[in-house]
């Protein structure tokens, strides 16, 4: 919302009070000034000039030359390029040797062979708005040719305000006004609402609210003799500064009023509103199914129940608090208005607002609770305005609604007050901003009597009061402390340290750490692999697109994503991780959140090479897991949906399955639009790993040798390497230590369909050096179990 | 031989030790002055006995002087010659040291999740222990039990994601204040808690908007925890992040859930406050909401509020993330172009 500086100072004294500073003010306290943006300033070189002759500059299409005089002077010529000029126009002449507010200095121009004698200026040139849609025409009503133009457009200040979302009371310049003057302590001077006698005669009205639910209050106001004639020149000025346009003296006023005391009005022509009958029945009421209304800005909607009617006979006229109707629009011959001042019921207003997709400067207001009590306030300020400005007579009125309750009281200790804020305030320095604020305090005891203004729907309990005593002192004013430990702190800075270690060990281990969105196309979720088999996405009811139209089950479609992204930029080695939560439905229960990390590992390589990516990718497996306390993990070959049909594992511990590993199948990466072999995992993390607490057991140092023995066997191609590694330990040897792979032979010298393993065995007595016998006797025991198992021979 | 004799063999043997120009060659040269049985100064010692008792004294010091001589010039020499040896060696080994070798090395942080660590870090220096909360939330916890029942005008900015069905009544949360609440349902105060995590707004996205994107809330509940507290632990946790000498400025906001509400501005790092184009002139960037949590939100939560108060606070790491690093587009934190990740 704009704000007027000089609207403001009409209510609160700005005497020496910069607009900085008192964007400053509002903008601690609470109502954010985005922007000051200065109007009309440095208009005093400025005169208004009237036109008194006008003709096309001979060989060009858009060019005109003016004349233009000013009383006791020769009449001068000035070229001109906007075409709304006329004979008799006052417009704002810049003559030779005037700067500009913009900036620009004039001077005396050749164009065409003419000399042109300064410039007649548009309202951006002026410093007076945006708008260049051609020269500003000043209204006789407002100015005289001859006067400088300051006197139409004295120096101004705009403020673009950010008001909060409970402060519909801060929607006018009376509220801003209020809000300046408690926090300059400056008294407030109210607009004059005072109003002459009602006449007697002339056609009258009765007002019917079905509901006070509904519609609080409804004030109608008769309005006879009334000019449709421009406003004031001061209202067309403040108006035009805050951005509105003027649309006539009867609307104009009716904005005036919104934007200074911030009830929104609405004037109805009275002799358009139908029936015309001796006494006008107008009523608040529900839409009914069928019924629809010709609005103000010529669209027809339909009405229902849902929506409150102004009806006038029982026939609609307006959408309550959105938009009047065409019918009963006020007009340049318009003589006889009613006015309606009235209060709706917030929610009712909002859901119509959304549902008809319309929001107006009223709706606006009304939807954020806006007082019923500004409803006579608004009312007062227009008759006030009317009866002075547009000759209209008062005639008789109508009030519908419920008796409005007064602002109840708040009874609160200053000593309360005190505590929430960490100040030591006495009952003094806690009643003074709350009176500058035009609240009522009275003392009760130990304790106060705190009525909120009327117009301040926010504010209902003593917390709030804290709020109000807080801001117009300030923050800056409260000293910064820190909250008293009470109770020892938890003894772990993290509730859930998995995340942090994960993300260590992918990090050591050379993997960058991604984030992706959690909204996923569902199709090319489908395509990439994921430890979740077949389970029906949890879909969006409302998504921005079908692209981000699903929650995620997996996280590697983001990565196979960014492996894309960053491949087509250049990138040959693609290694990162991502950790977070996916989404697993299930039915109507809550869906299950599990905390996942996935890796992916992408280099145009070899198959070699993809291979040992592959089983560093498995290593690191194996090592999050101990160093997690998850224990030894197996890994189960498998063919996996989206991976390659042999280079694929699901990976185990104890007895559950916590992910997959293996090497993306070409298809896949194909549709992913990635290039060479992407080896992948990802595995679920909560439930299986718990790092921290306190450290586990270690084993001592040995003392005595280990006796290392090495086994070279033959064993068929596909022969498993886990499994056979299991089967060695199951034997249960005693003193073996450790069995590990150390080579594989894959060349053609042991015949076709067989491959060589060297297997090193680990053995250590606890209290002597082993024996060569012993030893031996393992060999024979590892060589017989590899035998069974894999169909091993030793070589 | 008399010990000008020995001087002049001395003297050869020590020019010889000086011209071996390898070990081999070297140790040639002692064998024939030095060695055991027919080494030149060798044979000269045992003349010793041929002389007259009178001369052998002067003789005798002469001759350990000399052999003395050859034995550390030998030793010089040979130190000398392994030393150039070693070099030969190693100079056949050259690599070329200025190649930048790129290799595997360590990865990199994301932004948004490194910020994440570092506030969870600072937070914890205070006390507060970081807590997750699911990320799909109901009604009751994500709006109306913090003090926003339907049609609030302050759902307007939290425009929401819902699942379908809609029957299920399920919601992608739109901030992690849900988190709050179910932390002071299960468990009693005082409550120190900082919650990192993701969420989602219906805004498309645009360079300050992603969809899903991160916040860190805090919550403090204990007995006479103030409005000053929330200041002091802010202004703490705002230099600790955005250097010490960055001023700070608290300002009356509205959040339905706190009450007094606040929200916290640093000075604009490019302008230093005078404002520039990256904080629309205003001279300050809003990174934070606060405020002391409404009196309703702690009845719902089972906190009494006669007897406890506390304080709650919201940022954005993706914000933050952008302000610090200098970046211009949000949605660039979600593309995880390694260019970018390996800044950090």
């Amino acid at each position: 919302m704009r704000v007027s500086h000089e609207w403001l100072g009409e209510m609160v004294d700005l005497e020496g009070v910069e607009p900085a500073r008192a964007a400053e003010l509002l903008t601690l306290s609470g109502t954010e000034v985005e922007k000051v943006t200065a109007y009309g300033v440095g208009l005093d070189q400025v005169v208004v000039g009237e036109v008194i002759g006008l003709r096309r500059v001979e060989g060009s299409h858009h060019l005109f030359l003016a004349h233009v005089a000013t009383p006791g002077q020769e009449p001068r010529e000035v070229i001109c390029g906007a075409d709304n000029l006329f004979v008799g126009a006052l417009v704002p002449w810049a003559r030779p040797g005037t700067s500009l507010p913009i900036g620009v200095e004039i001077g005396r121009k050749r164009l065409r062979g003419i000399w042109s004698e300064g410039m007649l200026c548009a309202p951006d040139e002026l410093g007076l708005g945006s708008e260049h849609d051609g020269v500003l025409i000043l209204s006789p009503h407002d100015a005289e040719a001859g006067m400088p133009l300051d006197r139409v457009y004295p120096p101004d200040h705009v403020y673009e305000l950010e008001v909060l979302s409970n402060r519909a009371d801060c929607l006018s310049h009376w509220g801003v006004a209020r809000e300046l003057s408690a926090l300059l302590s400056r008294p407030l001077r109210d607009p004059d609402v005072s109003r002459p006698a009602r006449s007697a005669s002339g056609p009258t009205v009765r007002v019917t609210v079905d509901s006070s639910a509904d519609c609080p209050v409804y004030l109608a106001e008769i309005l006879t003799g009334i000019g449709n004639t421009p406003a004031p020149a001061f209202i067309r000025r403040r108006l035009a500064a805050i951005g509105q346009r003027s649309l006539g003296g009867i609307v104009d006023l009716a904005n005036y009023v919104m934007f200074e005391v911030g009830q929104p009005l609405h004037t109805f022509d009275l002799n358009r509103l139908s029936p015309p009958e001796k006494e006008l029945a107008v009523g608040v009421r529900r839409g009914r199914q069928g019924e629809s209304i010709a609005c103000l800005d010529g669209v027809t909607r339909e009405l229902d129940p849902e929506t409150l009617v102004v009806t006038a006979g029982d026939a609609p006229q307006a959408v309550a608090g959105l938009i009047g109707g065409e019918a009963s629009a006020v007009g340049a011959d318009t003589g006889e208005v009613l006015l309606e001042a009235a209060n709706f019921n917030w929610a009712r207003l909002r859901s119509t607002s959304r549902r008809l997709r319309l929001r107006t400067e009223a709706s606006s207001r009304f939807e954020r609770q806006l007082s019923p009590h500004l409803a006579r306030a608004g009312a007062d300020r227009f008759i006030h305005l009317a009866v002075r400005h547009l000759g209209a007579t008062l005639g008789p009125g109508a009030e519908g609604g419920a008796p409005l309750a007064p602002a109840a009281a708040i009874r609160c200790a200053p000593r309360r007050i005190s505590s929430i804020l960490g100040m030591q305030l006495s009952s003094e320095a806690v009643a003074n901003p709350l009176r500058r604020l035009q609240f009522e305090v009275r003392e009760a005891g130990p304790e106060m009597l705190v009525t909120p203004s009327p117009y301040r729907t926010d504010v209902t309990t003593a917390v709030d009061l804290a709020e109000e005593v807080g801001r117009i002192i300030g923050y800056q004013e409260v000293p910064g402390t820190l909250p008293p430990i009470h109770q020892a702190p938890p003894l772990e800075a993290l509730a859930e340290p998995v995340a942090r270690l994960a993300s260590a060990a992918c990090r050591a281990a050379g993997f960058s750490e991604a984030l992706s969105l959690s909204l996923v196309s569902r199709e090319r979720e489908e395509l990439a692999p994921r430890l979740i088999g077949d389970l029906a996405h949890l879909e969006l009811a409302n998504p921005l697109s079908a692209q981000l139209g699903s929650l995620r089950q997996g996280l590697l479609q983001g990565l196979l994503l960014s492996a894309h992204h960053n491949q087509a930029r250049g990138q040959d080695r693609v290694r990162l991780f991502e950790q977070g939560a996916v989404f697993w439905a299930r039915g109507q229960e809550r869906p299950e959140e599990p905390w996942m990390v996935a890796l992916l590992d992408l280099a145009d390589d070899s198959p070699e090479d993809g291979v040992s990516r592959l089983r560093h990718l498995m290593a690191l497996i194996a090592s999050l897991s101990r160093v997690g306390g998850g224990g030894a993990v197996e890994f189960r070959p498998v063919t996996w949906r989206a991976l390659h049909r042999t280079r694929a594992a699901e990976v185990w511990a104890g007895a559950e399955l916590r992910g997959i590993v293996g090497e993306v199948a070409q298809p896949v990466a194909d549709a992913f639009d990635v290039r060479g072999r992407v080896e992948v995992a990802e595995l679920r993390l909560d439930g299986w790993l718990k790092p921290g607490g306190l450290p586990g057991h270690a084993a001592p140092l040995p003392r005595t040798p280990a006796l290392v023995l090495d086994l070279s066997v033959a064993v068929p191609t596909r022969a498993l390497l886990g499994p056979a590694l299991q089967a060695v330990s199951a034997l249960g040897l005693p003193w073996l230590e450790l069995v590990m792979p150390i080579d594989e032979y894959l060349g053609d010298q042991l015949g076709p369909g067989l491959k060589g393993w060297t297997l090193r065995l680990r053995l250590r007595h606890p209290e002597r050096t082993l024996t060569t016998a012993e030893g031996d006797a393992a060999r024979q025991a590892v060589l017989r179990v590899l035998e069974l198992e894999v169909g091993a021979k030793a070589r | 031989m008399t010990p000008v004799d020995l001087q002049e063999l001395t003297a050869m043997a020590l020019e010889e030790i000086a011209r071996a120009d390898s070990l081999e060659r070297l140790d040639e040269v002692r064998l024939r002055y030095l060695g055991r049985r027919d080494g030149l100064v060798t044979l000269a010692g045992q003349r010793l006995r041929e002389l007259a008792p009178e001369e052998r004294a002067s003789f005798g010091q002469e001759f350990n002087r000399a052999s003395g001589q050859l034995r550390s010039a030998l030793e010089a020499r040979q130190r000398q010659l392994a030393a150039g040896e070693e070099e030969q060696r190693e100079d056949g080994e050259w690599v070329d040291m200025s190649h930048p070798f790129r290799g595997p090395g360590q990865g990199h942080s994301h932004p948004v999740a490194g910020l994440i660590r570092e506030i969870e870090d600072i937070f914890a220096f205070l006390g507060y222990q970081s807590v997750a909360g699911p990320e799909l939330e109901d009604d009751q916890h994500n709006f109306q039990l913090l003090n926003m029942p339907p049609e609030h005008p302050a759902r307007d900015s939290h425009d929401t994601f819902y699942l379908s069905p809609p029957a299920y009544g399920w919601l992608y949360r739109t901030h992690t204040s849900p988190v709050q609440m179910r932390a002071m349902l299960a468990s009693p105060p005082p409550l120190r808690i900082i919650v990192p995590g993701k969420v989602a707004r219906r805004d498309n996205p645009d360079p300050t908007h992603t969809p899903v994107f991160h916040q860190v809330e805090g919550l403090c509940v204990d007995r006479g925890v103030t409005l000053g507290d929330l200041k002091g632990t802010l202004e703490y946790a705002i230099r600790a992040l955005f250097g010490r000498e960055r001023r700070v400025r608290l300002r009356a906001s509205f959040f339905p859930y706190t009450e007094p509400s606040l929200e916290a501005d640093v000075a604009c790092a490019v302008c230093q406050g005078s404002g520039c184009r990256t904080c629309l002139q205003k001279g300050w960037i809003e990174i934070l909401g606060s405020g002391m949590v409404h009196p309703a939100v702690l009845r719902n939560g089972g906190v009494d509020p006669e007897s406890h108060s506390g304080f709650a606070f919201g940022m954005g790491p993706d914000r933050i993330a952008v302000l610090r690093y200098g970046l211009s587009d949000l949605r660039d934190l979600y593309e995880n172009d390694l260019r970018l990740l390996e800044c950090f």
